[in-house]
Parts: C-alpha cells; structure tokens; sequence
C-alpha cells in the first residue's frame, strides 16, 4: 500500500526554497510520499562502491554514496560533495577541493576532510579507477575541517574524470568504517551522505532504501547525475526478479514501477500496455570481440585485421536487436554518441567493410591455415550469443574456422584470464567517461592490448590537461584502434527497461536509472 | 521399531559424507570463479588474483576440502561469498518460503492426483478414466516454466486476479501470503499431480481386482463403500510413497517455480549460487536437501506401518 504523506516542515521548506530558486524541474507538479518498487535481476555482490565495478552496485549504491564529483547532462564532471570545482595550482600538481559544510552522514556525524581522505584512501587500493589516479598521486591530506589536497607527480588530465564516474566510485564513507574494512574486504556496514539510506537488505527479498530527512541537497537544477537531488518517494524497494518475462508481467500488473535489464521483444507489448512504457537506454553497450593478444592464433595481427574487414555489422545488430531498429546504431565511435566530448566521426575507417576479398587475402598473409579459433560466449545474454552465432557464420564464409564455445558467464569471466584458454570472447563495452577509461585499451584486461603505441597514446591523454590536443590524441588512437584491431568493434546496442504510467521525473539520458527527483502520481 | 530408527539415523552419516565429498569436487573441479563474478566486468587480472588470495581460493583442493570438513564437524557450514553472511543463515531465510510453497503445491497435486486416480480407477475404460488420465498426462509433459508463465499471463496480466510474482510471510500477512502463493502452488502441483493421478489409479486397479473386493461386492456393497472404505487404503502404500518423492523434491526446490515467480526459497538460492559459483552455498543447500530427501524417505517407511499394520521393522 502507497502511504500519502503530508510533507513534513524542512522538506517543504526546501522545495519552497528550491522552487523560489528557479529550480522547478519541470511544469509537473512533484508529489511526494509512496513506495517505488524496482525489479532488477539480482543480488548486488555487494553494497561497497569501492570493492566491485558490476553495475548492479554502482546503480543501487549511487543512492546511498556519493563522491566529490559526479557527472552532468553531458557526462562532464561537476561537484557533487566538494563545493565547487577544485583549485588548481600553476604547475597543475596541487588540486585544493572545498567540501560543501554541513553534509550528514546517515548516522548523524558530519562529514569531514578526515571521510574523504579515509574514504579515498580505501578507494585507491581497490577501485579500477582509483588505482589508475593513485599511481599520479603523491600525497592526499586534510588541509582543514573542510578542505582536502591532492598533489600529483605530474600533470594529471584525469583526476576530476576518475574522480566523478558512477562505476566503481569514489565514495565517501565515514572515517571509521573505511579504515575498519580493508580495501579487498567488502563493507558491511553501509553508511553514506546520500538522498536514501539503507532501511534493509534481505537477499533474494529486497532491499528497503528510506529518504534520508536530513540529506541537503545542492542549490543547483538536477542536472545529470548531480544537482540538487530531492526523495520525492518515500522508500525505494529494490526487488530483486530474475526471469525476465516475470518483470515484464509485473510492470504491466503495477506490481513494479520500474523493471530494469528487459528484452527488447517486449517492447511491442509494453506500448500497448495500459500501466507502463518501455524506455530506451542509448548508454549501454558497444558489442565486441575481445581478441587475445597475448598468446595464440590472435597475436596475428593480420588475422585479427581479417575478422574485421569479414564482418558485416548491420545484419547481426538487427539479429541481436530482435529485429528493431530502435535497439542499436550503426557507430563507430569507441566512445558513445551521448558523451559528446569524446564522440569521433572519423571518415575511413576499417570498420563494417564486409569486403571478403579483402579478409581472405588478410587471411593468406597471416598465413592461416584453418586452425580453430576458440571463440567463448554465453547464452546468459542472449545478445552475446546471437553476435557470437552471427559472426561465426560469417568468419566461416571467408575460410576461417571457428570454434564456438558456448559457456555459463561465471566460467567465461574465469577463463578469459587465462590467455591459454581462448582466443576470442564475447562482451559489451559500457561507455568510458574518458578515453582513459576504456577496457580494451587496457593491458591488464583480458585481452592484454599490450600494444606499445597504445599505451604511449593512452598515458600521453592521462597527463595531457588541454582538451583540444587531447581529442587530437583520442583520434589518433582512435585510428591506431582500428589499425591494430585488438577487439572487433560491432555496433551499439540500446538496452530495454520499463517505467510504470504512475512514475513521473525519470532521467532516461543516464547510464544507469536513479530515483531521486522522480514522484509517483 | 527404535532400534531400526536409530540404525537409520546412523546410515545417514556415510551418506551425508558421500554426498558432501561429490559435492564439494563437482563445484570447485567445474570451471568459474565467483571472484570474476563479484568483482564485475571491469575488474582488472590483478585485482581478482588479489582478491581470491583474500578469500582463500588461490589455495590447493585437498587444503580447502580439509577446512571445508573441519567446518562441518564443528557445524559451521560457511559463510557466502556473495551473500555476506553465515550460509546457515542464507538457509533459515529460505525455509519458510519453500516449506509454505512445498506444502501448497502437495496439497494441490494430493487434492487432484488421488481422487482423479482413484474415480479413473473405479470407471476403468470409461470416458472419466480417459479424461483425468489424458490430463495426466499433460501434467508430465507441459513444462513448468511455460504453464506457470501462461498463468501469469492470464490471471495476472490479463484478469488481474492474482498478482504475477513475489512473496509474503503468512506471519505477517496472511491474505496477501495465500494470493501470492495460488499461481505457483496450482502449476506446480498440477505439474506433480499426474504421478500421483497415475500411480493412484494403477494401485486402485491392482487392489480392485483382489478376492476380498469381490466379496464385498458379493455382499451387496456400494460401488462408493467398496472403493473408498474396502479399497482405498490399501492401495495407499505406493501412493504414500510417491507423495513422500514428491514432497523431498519440492523441499529440494522447485527451482524453475520459485524463479518465475519470484519465490526467494531454496530453488532460486541454489541456482543463483551454482550460476554465481558460491561455494559454500552450494555445499550447504546441498547437503540440508540430502538431509531432508533421507530423512523424508524415513519419515514414508515410518508411515506404512501406520497405514498398513502387516509392516512391522523389529
């Protein structure tokens, strides 16, 4: 049962005030009070920002924590916890950063210096992305109650970037609680500065998030994932549903407002559903063939450059779209439409050829002799199946000989660090907030582009601070990407959730859903 | 009767010994790693090497078997890696739901199996007979996933009925516990029904043709009093039996019921954690199903000198 609340005296204050502001979200009028109920697909492994990159917990988590900064409408990094964008000294190696006063842990301390030194700390020895900033830093400490000091070894293009991702994030968790977990240890106790706090977590149950009353949101518009961030509702229940068909019969019921992680054969029928709507994540996935460059048949690069130029995308995109167009885009781009400042349209690239000539005389100059090519996927997600099955039609048309390998997820997670066991594998590539941030560019990935070029080009951008001789770099590796083909880049793929009739106020342009500023009617 | 009680108690040791020794090598010997899983898609070689050290699976087989049988002596079944607490905990949580679910899909198989078994029985070749058997068969061969998501469909999607999926304690409210649960007790009991149906009507078949039935007809009896009263019970052994079956598998998990609908019982526990290679998990469903299918079997041999007072165990 919804529970309809007047609003209590400091929240309506502050939606006075907000509102007075100009911080009107939109012409609807926000109503508050009620219980959001969300089915996703599982368990999170853990509520600890730091620990883990899967998205289950960076979308559940961002409710909870937050970081200094965050990211806006265009992906670019704004402050979140620090009050406003740091203080850079002269020579670039000194970032001096406010932290907004007054913020309350949901235990009642107020958030310090201390947190965010602590918290970061945490974060640099266990985050992909701290550990990439931390290997810049030299020293991080409390200059005062409120203001922190980051300095580098040398100019650094990414503190902000790493600093601001959803995925994996920075958050600030109390002083006592990121010094009593080790970074490899989970958190178990989860207390953050967020718009909800953690009510319960009953696995396989749900878990509870209640609005935190004493959350103070920043005076700015929503803007993206950052601005102010107001708990319309007063609880967001996270069910945890995992067959599919099931969520799609319970967003139509009303049983859920808000089904995540859907296929995009439902769509037809969520049009016509009288409760909800389908809503199109364009920020999901780039589809890949992740080619082992450490050992075997795919250390060729002239076999890999093969792969590439067979390949004819469109067809497999509309296989794995279920034939709708509204679900993929023919791109090229190694970083998504959306994130305009990283977004290339280069003219001539080696990419969707689907020149068989071309491949086969590749073919012969790698010397290929018909080898098998283990080729691992899983029918987890059915859309790296379907690419996988695709495109070994068509590798076979050229000559090449493909063993498909179908395995559950947890086996090919396993099997893809260990470079004796495959030769290519399936996945989708999330967006990268910054071309530094890109897994397949990364020589401690599967995969190990190790390639010597790349990684020049790669720490190159993570020092080089001007913007426009960085997107000079991005396109030449990007052009370098498509020369070395070290992944085969397919096409993009949208991702399908639902959204109940009832739920007003959703930002359908983010990675992942959020659901502070949304209302229920 | 004791002592055969106690020498079954005591079989039961090797078997759990056995069970958890296979158990143990089939999990840890297939391939996956739960750390890959957890640390998610991004996660760097290092970090995972990282933490499996910390979780102690970078050691050999033979020492985390060892710990695993310390462990068990002591009582201690683990703790989860994905669920972050004690599995026997992870365990308690989900008894409720698959011993309510359990419970309803038997009464619903019991409700339509035995008496569809026993009026096939009494009217053999008859029109019924051929009714209640064909829908016998259906029960065997319609797939649960498929039955159970056309009732969602319909009662849920389009009738708006019942609601489609989930779960409430019948503690705590007991109204919307009996809704939540008639979808999946129906179609996992129709599912089961049909070994009962047919197993009920072979055994009534059997016991209407022996000589003491004849007489009671001879005697003028009602075709009603000599197959419920003269009948019935003595075709119950091999039924009890079968219930009993029925009952350990459910226990087990009806694994595809509680995933569609959405029922956080043992099933959908021991799925998630094979898919997500949660050992200690595994190990611990595992070795309480075993427990509990000895023990229910024990429970049926118990109840046959009960229905029939010619099994005697001294």
């Amino acid at each position: 049962m919804r529970e309809r609340k007047s609003l209590p005296l400091p929240v309506a204050a502050l939606v006075a005030a907000l509102l007075l502001l100009g911080v009107g979200f939109d012409a609807e009028a926000q109503k508050k009070g009620g219980i959001l109920r969300v089915g996703n697909l599982g368990e999170p492994p853990a509520l600890d920002a730091h620990w883990t990159t899967a998205s289950i917990t960076e979308t559940l988590t961002n409710h909870i924590y937050e970081g200094l900064f965050t990211l806006d409408d265009g992906n670019r990094p704004i402050p979140m916890l620090a009050e406003s964008m740091p203080t850079v000294s002269p020579d670039g190696l000194t970032y001096t950063i406010k932290l907004r006063q007054g913020i309350k842990f949901h235990n009642g301390k107020e958030m310090s210096s201390d947190d965010v030194v602590a918290s970061l700390n945490r974060w640099s020895k266990q985050s992909v992305y701290g550990k990439d900033l931390f290997t810049q830093v030299t020293e991080l400490r409390a200059v005062d109650k409120s203001t922190v000091e980051l300095k580098l070894k040398e100019k650094s293009a990414i503190v902000l970037i790493n600093l601001a991702v959803p995925n994996n994030f920075g958050a600030i968790y109390p002083k006592e609680i990121a010094e009593k977990f080790p970074p490899q240890e989970k958190v178990t106790e989860w207390i953050g500065t967020g718009p909800f706090k953690l009510a319960e977590w009953k696995p396989d149950q749900h878990i509870r998030m209640v609005r935190f009353d004493d959350y103070k949101p920043r005076s700015e518009k929503p803007n993206g994932y950052g601005g102010a961030k107001i708990a319309y509702v007063d609880e967001v229940r996270w069910i945890p549903v995992p067959d599919v068909a099931t969520r799609v019969a319970q967003i139509e019921t009303g049983e859920l407002d808000f089904a995540d992680d859907l296929n995009p054969d439902a769509y037809d029928r969520l049009q016509r559903s009288p409760n909800a709507r389908p809503v199109i994540a364009k920020l999901y996935y780039w589809l890949v063939a992740v080619l082992n460059k450490k050992e075997g048949l795919m250390t060729n690069q002239k076999l890999r450059q093969a792969w590439q130029a067979a390949i004819d995308i469109e067809p497999i995109m509309k296989v794995v779209a279920g034939g709708k167009r509204e679900f993929y885009r023919m791109d090229n781009s190694l970083i998504p439409a959306e994130i305009t400042a990283w977004h290339t349209k280069i003219a001539g690239l080696p990419w969707n050829e689907h020149n068989k000539d071309k491949a086969k005389k590749l073919l012969q100059e790698a010397g290929y002799k018909g080898e098998p090519i283990r080729f691992m996927t899983t029918q987890e997600y059915k859309w790296m199946y379907d690419f996988a099955l695709v495109s070994k039609q068509q590798l076979e048309d050229i000559g090449m000989n493909i063993d498909l390998q179908v395995v559950d997820w947890a086996t090919l997670v396993k099997r893809r660090n260990n470079s004796k066991e495959y030769d290519a594998f399936t996945t989708g590539i999330g967006p990268a907030y910054d071309p530094t941030n890109l897994v397949v560019l990364s020589c401690a990935w599967p995969g190990w582009n190790c390639d010597e070029e790349t990684q020049r080009l790669k720490s190159e951008m993570s020092k080089e601070t001007d913007y426009k001789k960085r997107v000079a770099l991005w396109e030449q590796q990007t052009k370098l990407f498509f020369e070395k083909a070290p992944v085969i880049r397919y096409g993009d793929l949208f991702g399908m959730r639902a959204a109940s009739k009832k739920l007003k106020g959703l930002n359908e342009k983010t990675e992942r859903p959020r659901f502070y500023n949304v209302w229920l009617e | 009767m004791t002592s055969y009680l106690v020498r079954r108690l005591f079989a039961l040791l090797p078997v759990m010994a056995v069970v958890v020794t296979i158990v143990f090598f089939i999990i840890h010997l297939i391939p996956g790693d739960p750390v890959s899983v957890m640390l998610g898609p991004d996660a760097t070689i290092a970090q995972i090497d990282e933490t499996r050290r910390a979780l102690g699976l970078d050691r050999p087989i033979h020492e985390q078997l060892a710990k695993f049988y310390a462990r068990i002596l002591r009582g201690d079944l683990g703790r989860s890696y994905f669920l972050d607490r004690p599995v026997t905990t992870a365990l308690w949580e989900r008894a409720e739901p698959t011993i309510v679910l359990t419970l309803f899909a038997l009464f619903v198989a019991v409700a339509i199996g035995v008496p569809s078994g026993i009026v096939a029985a009494a009217y053999p070749g008859s029109m019924w007979d051929r009714i209640l058997m064909l829908g016998a068969l259906l029960g065997v061969c319609i797939p649960g996933f498929w039955l159970s998501l056309n009732f969602i469909y319909l009662f849920a999607v389009r009738l708006g009925w019942l609601p489609a999926a989930g779960y409430a304690s019948f503690f705590t409210d007991p109204v919307a516990a009996f809704r939540y649960m008639v979808l999946p007790a129906v179609s996992l009991g129709f599912n089961q029904s049909a070994l009962i149906a047919r197993i009920s009507r072979s055994c009534m078949l059997e016991v209407l043709q022996q000589d003491y039935i004849r007489t009671a007809r001879a005697k003028g009896l009602s075709q009603r009093t000599v197959v419920y009263v003269h009948a019935f019970r003595n075709a119950l052994v091999p039924v009890v039996a079968v219930i009993g079956i029925t009952m350990a598998i459910l226990i087990g998990g009806a694994v595809v019921t509680e995933i569609v609908f959405n029922i956080p019982g043992l099933g959908r526990l021991i799925i998630s954690a094979i898919l997500r290679r949660d050992y200690p998990v595994v190990q611990g469903v595992v070795l309480v199903t075993a427990a509990t299918y000895v023990l229910i079997n024990l429970l049926v041999d118990m109840v046959y000198a009960f229905i029939d007072p010619r099994i005697r165990y001294d």
